[in-house]
């Protein structure tokens, strides 16, 4: 089993509904809390798992915006894995999330060096390591309704560009939606077979408007052929 | 598995459901508390707006409940200390309600208007409108003035309702959606919702706007339009439609005005009015009878399009031709118009005839049984699958009125309204159009007024001016110079009040508005008439009442803070009978009540306001012997009755609970409410979901409802005889009021067009063009619109600082780079800013986040925190009065027809600071701590498992 | 990548107490210039032992967790750093054994302490592989990513180290030219190293914003990243380097820690100057450190482009990130990242 995200970037508005409900559900979560620093200071910054980015794409007027949401990849080859000296950091085997045992972890930050993605920051205060859980602690959690054990930014999206499931599985809906979309993971020269994957915008064909009547009488209203329509 | 990773014990915890209040939204949330602290905030998925998803702002609720901006205590101004110095002293909630009762009771029972009551963004406006009501002063309105009162008044004068809360579009149908002058908005997350489904569809999503960000970002197509422009797009794609007979016949035939018969009489009374028969009927061509016919009646066939001659003379011509005649002009031919709004032609014409692809080659149909109006049976809706939605954009200009009415013509010629996949009415809307209800004109001592302050003039006799023409509300609002003001003007009430113009008050109670900061145009000079006294060292606003749950730089300015709570600590009702949350398909309303206790001495504003009630002995709020009459808020809204079944809650009625609309209260109301999850949902049966203003079933449910007053059918407006009856006042040919002075009279005849047109912005035809080249207009991030906390510990990382954006191959043309510091200069006033080049901005247009800029010190925040330091408002440029006239009186800077805050219109020049200059101007004095404020760590580790 | 003090000391000092014991094992070896006496063999492992201690105290300083470090050696098996931990606490008990025997037994060419003084070096050499592989297998860093890593990690270590052990020479008034030249040799092929690894690093890499983001079509800019002020991306992988900047730190790299050492050396082996020699390693230490200093903040992690910056010099990076790159104050007011050392 190998879970994972698929990101809509066709969908995605860049609202931080993700990042936010992320920060909500993982500052009281298993690698509790995510400190903040200057909350209400000169440079408000903490800790946060997932973050979006803006991007423009292309020149005006033929410009895009895209808006672009990055968490652990839970990547295949988790290079942040092998390069930790402590064991703190561990790939679970039997669904492949991505974890850092706090009580392990010496904040050495050479995880981070590792992680192409950004996915991973330290806490200053606790001094360890912390990064996306994938929610471990709510998609197994059998005390919830079936149909929250997700991840909470996936419950959260308000335009549904996050999906959540196993990648492994042919039939999964992060697995059709990758099939169906064209869905790419991030900077795969680096060979780290990056769990999630994003979905492109779709292009749609032109709509054809040549069944529609030409021109008509148009600049006389006054012969306008009136139609018997009862009111 | 490491027992860590599942450690989730939920011993300690609660779930709680209620509505979220983060911005105007209200989705429904369902909230975990644990260790009396909210520990997670999710969506309710049972819930008829959000169905399960919540925003950024809905998730940071967390940070709201312990942000260091929050009150404590009612706080007095310390006696002998200059208003807006900061000094308060904490003073008892019978301290503070002893000295707001006697001095409101003196006011109530001299001269109820000089008590004047404002409120923001409020959700609770049915109850402070009816204590106002029950007070007697005229002088109450909410924000709608500076926010959107141009798109509700365009459509409930066209449609019988309008955008946002009155309307949607069919997300689960429409396949070509149409969005103009919205990037992040109101409707956040049932937007957000919406875009996916008709994305995922395959739909077309069209994205009008000056700016690519937010929901633009996703549009398959960015229409970069220069702003104000809106109404020239709209009637030039109507111009593509008609040109090419590109409209819907059935539907403007049964449905709207276009038929009737208006009267062409150039320069005489009555011109421009509908052709009536005795009884009052309108008039149009039967073209089987070849005879005048009642346009209502149900068995004639009239003309659509046609000239005639009235047995005494008079030409007249139908709806549909005057329509016609005016847009096929050549001004709306796309190469025309294109030369004002900046679309190419062809991108025009092509929009146009896309979206008649999408609603008549890709019709949908639903078949279900219905009735019309006329008792004629049919088997089937058909549905034209295009939408649109509109909102600020659109609404902040002087020309916005217009400008949404010409997109609503859009949609009706398309015949897209309120049919499957089109733009559907959400309950109790549709309304008649326009709209029932007169405003009230008459205040007297002791006594309430005998209509809402606010409602719907449909000619100048319907007014609230005196005898000789003067206003007669403080905000001019229904005045010559705002006479649809429907919302109020709230943006002009400072300025007025201290000018004593029409008259001065005595107190102002502000709830939940920034008026001293970026909720008014002029922010400085709002500022300092806040601090304006009279020769005799009296304030010229003596008495400043400011109701908030946090330290907003307004409060700083009261003389008395009455502190509110927060949304996750008392008792709300969300109601039809103010901001509804229907949806298109059911009737919905919704509660809050307390998840949290509360740890200050504050209290709920509704508690206060039905206390205030009694203690003022307003007959609503009392018994027959004086005493209160409800034990609190939540007594209140489970017995009020407007009318005999209809109360604030529509959930739940009756003795028993089993009455859903109307129905005796029920005592255990509010308890079956939260039961369920805090909601009140009837779904509509099948056939009465689709053409309600036509459709027979829906219109008695809707009258047995108390929506409607009779099953009448609602007759769209193209041609709007209301607003022809303002300019026939202004043109002198009226029989009644008549504006006296030049100035109204020639902004009545100029833009009260019963068709919509297009001018330019009131702003721009009084500033030098050439050397104000840009337009400038802002808009509040995603993360952060309608929310009025950017305080917030999570949602201030995200961004704290605001930079002007400009597109960048223009500002690389004028010599700029990213980061450089420049003056933007307006006639009002000028700012230094930071400059950032990107392509998603119109080439004429500079825009910026509003709201960002705070005063230092103000919303919990230390004293160096950016948003005081480099964030900037734009407000300072914008002024709320218009560039001044030889001869002319100061008129606001506001919508002729609505008195909507004409925001956008602004006009500004950039140019490069000199060397040196940096960093951002103005910047506003340190506001000193409140008594008793919380402090404000330097770290945050929130944690609801932590052992406190 | 920022430069952490702590981490250029560790690899600067450790290095060189490395590369010095490797020395020292070499010339006993060989005997070269007639071999060290044992009392001076004694003196440099201790000075060597001095080096790595100092490189390892320092390098705790980085750690945001001390009280783990003793996990540190725990995934020997797949981590470089742990590989590092590991050899560098095995050097210790050989090294004093080492300088234990030598100094008891007053004996520096007996088989012991010659098998001890080379098992002692290798270990040490082994350390510094381990230490050039912890950067050298980063694929997300491409100045990183390279055999010249651990090549120039040894060519340094060895040439501070030779630089040391000549120095001890020159001023107990032995002025042969073979340390000196074998010191003038390391220091010169040290310098032909780094001179590669510049060239090396100053090609284009493969990656870049639009690859990165998938959206290879057009140009990709950055409109927002998301936070006004610094996270801990921006402060632990944002530092860099205007070009102009590198070249005048890259001349002082190759003036203090290559030709002025080369030319104390030269001179105290002609001449007598007294302490000055002691300039020689002193100087090298500090070009060394320099060199150490470019090597962290000319090192690009790939996560930058997520930020806009563009791969290459400077003047395609956000505006926001540009100030830091250039390392002055911007504006006077903004520090893109919060010091970590306020914790």
């Amino acid at each position: 089993m190998r879970l994972g995200l698929v990101i809509d970037l066709d969908t995605c508005v860049g609202c931080h509904a993700c990042a936010t409900a992320c920060k909500e559900w993982n500052t009281s979560s298993i690698t509790a809390p995510l400190t903040d620093y200057e909350p209400y200071g000169k440079e408000p910054s903490g800790v946060w798992f997932n973050r979006v980015r803006h991007y423009e794409i292309g020149d005006y007027p033929n410009n895009k915006t895209i808006n672009f949401p990055m968490s652990c990849m839970h990547c295949e080859n988790a290079e942040c894995v092998t390069v930790c000296p402590t064991g703190a950091s561990y790939k679970r085997p039997e669904d492949g999330i991505v974890l850092i045992d706090q009580d392990k972890c010496m904040g050495c930050n050479y995880c981070s060096w590792a992680c192409p993605y950004g996915a991973r920051e330290l806490d200053r205060v606790s001094g360890t390591m912390k990064k996306c859980t994938l929610c471990v602690d709510r998609i197994y959690d059998e005390t919830l309704p079936e149909e929250e054990r997700q991840p909470a930014c996936v419950l959260a999206c308000p335009a549904h560009a996050r999906l959540f499931g196993d990648l492994d599985d042919p039939e999964s809906v992060t697995s059709r939606a990758v099939r169906n979309r064209g869905g790419y993971p991030l900077m795969p020269e680096l060979n780290y077979n990056p769990t999630n994957q994003y979905l492109p915008p779709r292009t749609r064909p032109a709509i054809s408007t040549s069944d529609l009547p030409r021109g008509s009488l148009a600049r006389k209203v006054k012969e306008w052929v009136n139609r018997v329509i009862e009111r | 598995m490491s027992a860590v990773e599942h450690s989730h014990d939920q011993s300690n915890q609660e779930i709680k459901y209620s509505t979220c209040y983060m911005c105007a939204c209200r989705c429904g949330i369902k909230v975990t508390i644990e260790n009396n602290q909210v520990r997670f905030i999710q969506g309710n998925r049972n819930h008829p707006i959000n169905k399960g998803v919540l925003c950024a702002k809905g998730s940071a609720g967390i940070m709201k409940q312990c942000s260091p901006a929050r009150l404590r205590s009612p706080l007095l101004r310390k006696p002998g200390t200059e208003r807006g110095a900061g000094e308060f002293v904490e003073i008892s909630w019978e301290q503070a309600l002893d000295m707001l009762t006697e001095r409101l009771a003196h006011i109530r029972a001299t001269d109820p208007n000089k008590f004047a009551f404002f409120t923001g963004r409020d959700q609770m406006q049915a109850l402070s409108r009816l204590f106002a009501e029950q007070f007697g002063t005229l002088n109450w309105s909410a924000h709608g003035g500076f926010c959107s009162v141009n798109m509700a008044a365009a459509g409930l004068y066209t449609l019988g309702y309008a955008f946002w809360e009155f309307g949607d579009p069919d997300w689960d149908r429409t396949k070509y959606f149409m969005l103009w002058g919205v990037a992040e908005d109101h409707n956040s997350n049932p937007m957000k919702i919406g875009i996916e489904k008709l994305k995922s569809r395959g739909g077309k999503f069209v994205g009008i706007n000056p700016a690519r960000t937010g929901y633009q970002a996703v549009a398959d197509e960015w229409v970069p339009i220069r702003p104000g422009t809106d109404a020239v797009l709209a009637l030039s794609m109507i111009h593509v439609l008609l040109s090419r007979e590109l409209f819907d016949w059935d539907f403007l035939i049964r449905y709207t005005n276009a038929p009737f018969l208006v009267v062409q009489t150039p320069g005489q009374k009555g011109d421009g009015l509908i052709y009536r028969d005795e009884a009052g009927h309108p008039l149009a061509w039967d073209l089987k009878r070849e005879a005048f016919v009642n346009g209502l009646d149900a068995a004639c066939h009239p003309a659509l399009f046609g000239e005639h001659k009235t047995p005494d003379g008079r030409t007249v011509k139908t709806v549909m031709t005057l329509l016609a005649e005016r847009y096929l002009d050549e001004r709306f031919a796309p190469e025309n118009a294109a030369k004002v709004c900046g679309i190419p032609a062809s991108t025009i014409e092509r929009l146009a005839l896309e979206m008649a692809h999408v609603a008549f080659k890709e019709t949908i149909e639903i078949a279900v049984e219905w009735t019309d109006w006329a008792g004629r049976k049919h088997d089937k809706f058909i549905g034209r699958p295009v939408s649109m939605h509109a909102m600020r954009g659109v609404s902040a200009h002087s020309n916005g009125f217009q400008a949404a009415r010409a997109i609503h013509f859009l949609q009706i010629l398309l015949g897209t309204i309120d049919c499957p996949g089109g733009f559907r009415a959400k309950a109790p809307y549709p309304r008649p159009v326009p709209s029932p209800g007169k405003p009230a004109k008459h205040s007297a001592p002791n006594t309430p007024l005998n209509a809402h302050p606010l409602g719907f003039p449909t000619a100048p006799e319907d007014l609230v001016v005196d005898d000789d023409g003067q206003p007669l509300r403080i905000d001019k609002a229904y005045s010559w110079e705002a006479p649809l003001a429907n919302h109020g003007l709230m943006h002009m009430v400072i300025t007025n009040a201290v000018n004593a113009d029409p008259y001065p008050i005595d107190t102002l109670l502000f709830f939940m508005a920034n008026m001293a900061w970026n909720s008014s145009m002029n922010t400085a000079n709002i500022q300092d008439m806040l601090r304006a006294k009279r020769p005799d060292g009296e304030y010229k606003i003596p008495f400043l009442v400011v109701v908030d749950a946090f330290h907003s730089e307004t409060v700083h300015f009261a003389d008395l803070v009455l502190p509110d709570t927060t949304y996750l600590e008392r008792y709300d009702a969300i109601s039809l009978l103010d901001r509804p949350i229907s949806e298109p398909d059911a009737v919905c309303d919704s509660i809050r009540h307390p998840l949290l206790a509360l740890d200050r001495n504050v209290r709920p504003w509704q508690e206060v306001l039905v206390e205030l009630g009694a203690r003022l002995k307003l007959p609503v709020f009392t018994k027959p012997d004086g005493t209160p009459k409800y034990q609190g808020y939540k007594d209140f809204i489970t017995y009020y009755e407007r009318e005999p079944g209809i109360g604030f809650l529509a959930g739940y009625r009756g003795v028993d609970g089993s009455k859903s609309l109307r129905g005796e209260p029920n005592p255990e109301q509010w308890e079956r409410y939260i039961e369920n999850q805090g909601f009140f949902q009837y779904h509509l049966p099948k056939d009465i979901r689709y053409l309600r203003f036509a459709n027979k079933g829906y219109l008695e449910f809707a009258t047995e409802a108390g929506f409607l007053k009779s099953p009448e059918p609602i007759v769209i407006e193209l041609y709007s005889e209301a607003i022809q009856k303002f300019r026939l006042a202004g043109l002198g040919l009226y029989d009644g009021p008549m504006p006296k002075e030049r100035v109204d009279q020639e902004r009545l005849a100029t833009y009260f067009d019963p068709l919509p047109d297009y001018y330019e912005p009131l702003e721009q035809q009084r500033v030098d063009k050439t050397e104000y080249p840009f337009f400038a207009v802002n808009q509040r991030p995603m993360m952060m619109y309608h929310s009025w906390d950017s305080q917030n510990a999570w949602l201030r990382q995200i961004i704290a600082q605001n930079h002007l954006y400009m597109n960048r191959a223009r500002g690389e043309s004028l010599g700029f780079q990213d980061e450089d510091w420049v003056w933007v200069e307006s006639h009002n006033g000028k700012i230094r800013v930071q400059l950032r080049l990107i392509e998603g901005c119109q080439e004429d247009t500079v825009w910026t986040w509003n709201a960002i800029g705070k005063q230092s010190g103000t919303w919990g925040l230390k004293p160096d925190a950016p948003e005081a330091t480099q964030g900037f408002l734009m407000n300072h440029l914008i002024s709320e009065l218009l560039p001044e006239k030889a001869g002319e009186r100061r008129i606001t800077n506001s919508d002729p027809i609505t008195g909507q805050a004409a925001w956008y219109d602004l006009r500004v020049k950039v140019t490069r600071a000199a060397p040196g200059e940096e960093g951002v101007w103005p910047t506003f004095a340190n506001v000193p701590p409140l008594p008793g404020a919380a402090p404000k760590p330097d770290v945050l580790r929130y944690n609801t498992r932590a052992k406190a | 990548m920022n430069p952490s003090l702590a981490v250029i000391f560790l690899t600067l000092f450790s290095g060189a107490g490395f590369g010095l014991m490797a020395m020292v094992a070499v010339v006993n070896d060989f005997a070269i210039d007639g071999a060290l006496s044992p009392l001076r063999t004694a003196i440099l492992v201790a000075l060597a032992l001095l080096l790595v201690t100092m490189g390892m105290v320092s390098s705790t300083a980085h750690l945001a967790n001390p009280k783990n470090a003793w996990r540190a050696f725990t995934r020997w098996r797949t981590s470089w750093l742990a590989r590092e931990g590991v050899f560098a606490v095995l050097f210790y008990p050989l090294a004093i054994a080492y300088l234990g025997w030598v100094f008891f037994m007053n004996n520096d060419r007996d088989g012991v302490a010659l098998l001890l003084g080379n098992v002692t070096a290798l270990v040490g050499l082994v350390t510094i592989f381990c230490q050039g592989m912890i950067y050298a297998c980063l694929r997300t860093i491409r100045q990183w990513h390279t055999p010249l890593v651990p090549a120039n990690f040894y060519a340094l270590g060895l040439a501070a180290g030779m630089t040391v052990l000549a120095t001890s020479r020159l001023l107990a008034h032995r002025h042969d030219l073979a340390m000196v030249s074998i010191a003038c040799s390391l220091l010169v092929a040290a310098a032909v190293m780094k001179a590669i690894y510049y060239f090396w690093i100053g090609a284009p890499s493969g990656t870049t914003l639009q690859t990165a983001t998938g959206f290879t079509g057009g140009r990709v800019r950055l409109l927002d990243q998301g936070h006004t002020f610094g996270t801990f991306l921006t402060h632990e992988f944002s530092n860099c380097i205007g070009p102009r900047r590198a070249l005048r730190f890259k001349i002082a790299v190759y003036v203090l820690g290559f030709l002025a050492p080369i030319a104390i050396l030269l001179a105290a082996a002609h001449a007598a100057i007294g302490l000055a020699v002691l300039l020689a390693p002193l100087l090298a230490f500090i070009g060394i450190g320099l060199e150490r200093y470019l090597f962290f903040v000319e090192a690009q992690h790939v996560v930058n482009l997520y930020h806009g910056r563009m791969p290459g010099p400077l003047p395609q990076m956000h505006p926001a990130l540009r100030a830091t790159a250039e390392n002055k104050a911007p504006a006077g007011k903004r520090r893109l990242v919060p010091s970590y050392d306020e914790r």
